[in-house]
């Protein structure tokens, strides 16, 4: 298919999703974090409200539950052995198919 | 990133016995079908990384649309499948809940709205690839696609329940709600650019990870490149 189609339907679902979010950032209060945002807005209806679409002045923060319960050394921790499980299938998976071949080639 | 962010007691019980027993048949379905049908070695590494991943960014808020969090669920469905997607998206969903972030009595709709996002991601890109898409509008488009899916859903399953202590009227909830899934749209945009980014970059170094070993050998034997 053509590559200006391609980058076309791209384009056009990105600024369809886009005006859906913009609509959706004002219409629910504007600048507040999800979880803020989600429970008011159930419970009182639309409320315009306004700000900026990025704040990198606020950073990049642990989600509320976690931080304010004081449970990021679990959260750490889980992290750890996730990444560190997924890292050794991968090795496991690696050899398994490189010996796997080796079969396949020897017969 | 859609995701039913309220607390324990916020949908009535009808409603959480149904999400739960329609999120019991999804993953009762899943497992059998990978029980029968047997996984790839290489796709049980992919779920492994792409769980840690998604669990790890899951619980981030960034500081974008007000403050959202992602969970890459159409990357980890284009990655693992729609089955070890369905089941990742459980996992998640579960270690969430036991940090708090989530209800536990929501894990069935959670579950269901994630695992669609990761479903619907796998056989959009699946479709775009087919079509002779490339790689990175392939995977974005069908990322955005798989996460507006997910978002619609998770307005449907609110609006369908209704919510615990709202004295908001049906049509005022539906608009309220619809300007959440509004914003998960928007959302969408900024996970599926990024989850095209990842899925190119996979490709041009291991195209067998994203099952495309078959296409980029032909290719590759044809003297044409990607």
């Amino acid at each position: 298919m053509d590559r200006w189609k391609q980058y076309g339907g791209l384009v056009g679902l990105l600024v369809v999703c886009f005006g859906a979010g913009s609509w959706g950032f004002t219409s629910t209060g504007g600048a507040l974090p999800w979880a803020k945002r989600s429970a008011q807005t159930l419970q009182r209806g639309v409320q315009e409200g306004g700000g900026t679409l990025i704040d990198f002045g606020r950073g990049i923060v642990v989600a509320g539950p976690i931080r304010k319960g004081g449970m990021m050394l679990e959260y750490t921790a889980l992290v750890v052995i996730f990444a560190l499980v997924g890292i050794g299938l991968y090795v496991y998976a690696d050899r398994y198919h490189g010996l796997d071949e080796q079969e396949r080639a020897a017969k | 990133m859609a995701h039913i962010h309220l607390g324990e007691g916020s949908f009535p019980l009808w409603a959480l016995a149904l999400w739960t027993a329609l999120g019991t048949v999804l993953i009762s379905t899943v497992v059998y079908r990978v029980r029968k049908g047997g996984i790839e070695t290489h796709q049980i590494a992919l779920a492994g990384i792409a769980a840690a991943a998604s669990f790890a960014i899951f619980q981030l808020n960034i500081p974008v649309w007000g403050g959202i969090h992602m969970n890459l669920t159409g990357l980890v469905g284009i990655l693992a499948g729609p089955l070890l997607g369905a089941l990742i998206a459980l996992v998640v969903n579960i270690f969430s809940a036991a940090l708090g972030h989530g209800a536990v009595g929501l894990l069935g709709a959670n579950t269901l709205v994630n695992a669609s996002e990761a479903i619907v991601a796998y056989y959009a890109f699946r479709t775009l690839v087919r079509m002779d898409w490339d790689i990175f509008p392939a995977s974005a488009s069908a990322a955005t696609l798989g996460l507006s899916a997910g978002a619609i859903l998770m307005g449907a399953v609110i609006v369908i329940s209704g919510v615990n202590g709202s004295a908001l009227p049906r049509a005022d909830l539906t608009v309220a709600v619809a300007g959440l899934v509004g914003l998960n749209l928007g959302v969408a945009v900024i996970e599926g650019i990024l989850t095209g980014f990842v899925v190119q970059f996979l490709v041009s170094v291991r195209p067998g990870l994203v099952g495309l070993g078959d296409r980029y050998s032909r290719e590759g034997s044809s003297g044409v490149t990607a």
